[in-house]
């Protein structure tokens, strides 16, 4: 089979952007459990119905994390999983934000707006689909590789982070990849080095039809490169600094061959060969500090 | 307090020069885009008016990013009034803005004279503009915005120039990165404008002390959010005893209370911005709050709130 068409046709796993659908929700949630999964690593899971009921693969929503004006800025998730009523958020301990979120109880109340976002697509014809997690970009992943197992087509997940235990999100990939291929920067999990040797190994080994990379933009780059390179098309998830959420206040745009595109309506993924990577809206040298919120 | 009686009846409707507003709560320009992002949220029928983002001749791309920081109960934009221009706007969000039944005020923005005066003809032959709010105030752009809102001159030889331009009713958004506000208002008043609106962001800058860096691409921006709300709430009640326009109030206004504080203060009406970010409904909260305030009050109009202040 030859490559497909990129995103453009094919089915839609995201339901359109929920703008267009016309369900964005304001809802009350419920703090069902908070686990710490590795150092600075949690995954809290939300008793909420309505989100859950309606959001695809590679939708976030906007939470707010506190009453009170100390964070008067939401901040915006990946669902990583969405299952009977509830959803699964993986998030790291970057900064005073993201800490009061790691000391939620089960039972805490939060209000959150979603679900947002352009997610995943997937192109018709697609029978095997490479996933490409760096660190927390496993979080986006996770409803993804259990859609298109559900729809039978073939996973590989390709999944690096700095050590074994930040290798979050193992769990879904192992229930559904045929194949996990595992690299961490310390070699206390897998292979030692980058994930996106892996990706170039895969690319040509397996042959995918389609890549799905989240992770740091510097490894979103290199991976899209790579698929690229392939003739493979590539999707990218990419994350910004993001006030409204809804496409009101142009905080998170990012740069495309079509001009700058909100990521919380137009994104958060976005077909890779439109990203123009040397403006994408993020210059390298504020990527290290984007999230410490 | 005697009981609380729902249902009386409030007068809430206020007046911005020829403009009649059916309530005092609009939205602040840049926060709401043109209302389009928040019809999921709020029936943009019941707000007083919606002030769309800032329109330019031409299209503009805002700044690099990061174009926000989280601050002290408030928040950074250098967003750099990134729109499409006025023909697009008048295209494609001014049609489905005016498909509702909700007065609309265009926020104008320029480099120049020129451009201010170019954008508020074009929307002054759009019948369905009811105001133009011309931004001389913007801190996130190098040339023009603030620059013509810092001194009396500028601020009122824009305001001349754009009254010629228009027959609607004309709000100038005054900075607050002044010395004296009150001389700026008087400028912009002795013009022709017909109402000012204030204040617009306080300059500001937060820098990572990790990566020692500013924590905006830009360096510094613009401070919205609570953090700010004395100030504006402090500028309201200088300028509202300045001059005779009419002032719309906003800084920092999350609920009712906040929003009556302005009008104690002289704002005949106000606006929402940031708090739109942090609960998209706060406009309809901020509306029946301020209703429920004066029944709870026994006002039965609620412009009598307007600089009711006690010594």
């Amino acid at each position: 089979m030859g490559a497909p068409e990129v995103a453009r046709p094919g089915v839609d796993v995201s339901g359109a952007c929920s703008h267009e659908a016309g369900h964005p929700l304001l809802e009350n949630v419920i703090v069902l459990s908070n686990d710490r999964v590795a150092e600075g690593v949690g995954v809290i899971v939300l008793q909420s119905p309505r989100v859950a009921a309606a959001v695809r693969p590679g939708q976030f929503v906007h939470l707010r994390i506190a009453e009170g004006s100390d964070f008067i800025l939401r901040r915006p998730f990946s669902v990583h999983r969405a299952e009977e009523g509830r959803i699964h958020i993986l998030y790291q301990v970057l900064g005073p934000g993201t800490r009061v979120l790691s000391e939620k109880w089960q039972g805490d109340k939060m209000d959150l707006i979603g679900p947002l976002g352009h997610g995943w697509q997937v192109p018709n014809g697609v029978a095997h689909a490479l996933l490409v997690a760096g660190g927390l970009g496993a979080a986006p992943l996770g409803m993804l590789a259990e859609e298109l197992a559900r729809r039978g087509i073939a996973v590989t997940v390709a999944h690096g982070a700095p050590t074994a235990s930040r290798l979050v999100g193992r769990d879904v990939f192992e229930a559904t990849a045929r194949r996990v291929m595992t690299s961490t920067d310390d070699g206390s999990a897998g292979e030692r080095g980058l994930v996106t040797t892996l990706v170039e190994r895969a690319l040509d080994a397996e042959r995918p039809d389609v890549v799905y990379a989240c992770g740091p933009e510097a490894m979103a780059r290199i991976v899209a490169a790579h698929a690229a390179g392939a003739d493979v098309p590539c999707q990218v998830s990419l994350e910004r600094l993001m006030a409204c959420g809804v496409g009101a206040c142009l905080s998170c745009v990012v740069a495309t061959t079509e001009g700058q595109r909100r990521a919380c309506v137009e994104g958060p993924v976005f077909d890779a060969e439109r990203v123009i990577w040397d403006a994408t809206g993020i210059p390298p040298k504020h990527e290290e500090s984007a999230w410490h919120l | 307090m005697a009981p609380v009686n729902r249902s009386m009846n409030v007068d809430m409707t206020v007046r911005l020069g020829s403009l009649e507003l059916r309530n005092p709560v609009m939205t602040a320009s840049g926060t709401f885009a043109s209302g389009r992002e928040y019809a999921e949220f709020v029936d943009l029928e019941r707000l007083g008016a919606v002030v769309t983002k800032g329109v330019s001749m031409t299209a503009w791309a805002g700044n690099a990013s990061p174009r926000i920081a989280e601050t002290p109960s408030g928040m950074l934009n250098s967003i750099g009034l990134q729109n499409p221009g006025v023909e697009a706007f008048c295209q494609t969000d001014l049609p489905w803005l005016a498909a509702r039944d909700v007065p609309i005020v265009v926020n104008v923005s320029g480099h120049s004279i020129a451009e201010y005066v170019a954008v508020a003809g074009r929307l002054d032959a759009e019948p369905d503009v009811d105001a133009l709010e011309v931004n001389i105030s913007c801190p996130n752009v190098d040339e023009g915005g603030m620059t013509f809102g810092t001194t009396c001159a500028a601020a009122g030889d824009v305001t001349r120039a754009v009254r010629a331009a228009t027959s609607k009713t004309l709000i100038v958004k005054l900075s607050p990165n002044v010395t004296d506000i009150t001389e700026i208002a008087r400028a912009v008043e002795a013009e022709g404008a017909d109402a000012v609106s204030l204040i617009n962001t306080l300059l500001g800058m937060a820098i990572d002390t990790d990566t020692w860096r500013p924590k905006l691409a830009r360096g510094a921006g613009g401070l919205s959010g609570p953090a700010i709300r004395p100030v504006a709430v402090r500028m309201v009640w200088q300028v509202a005893s300045a001059v005779a326009v009419p002032v719309v109030g906003m800084g920092g206004i999350m609920n009712a209370r906040d929003a009556a504080e302005f009008m104690l203060a002289g704002a005949t009406a106000v606006a929402v911005g940031t708090a739109n970010f942090v609960d998209p409904t706060t406009t309809v909260r901020v509306l029946d709050g301020l209703e429920q305030y004066c029944q709870e009050r026994g006002i039965a109009q609620v412009s009598a709130l307007t600089g009711a202040l006690k010594a």
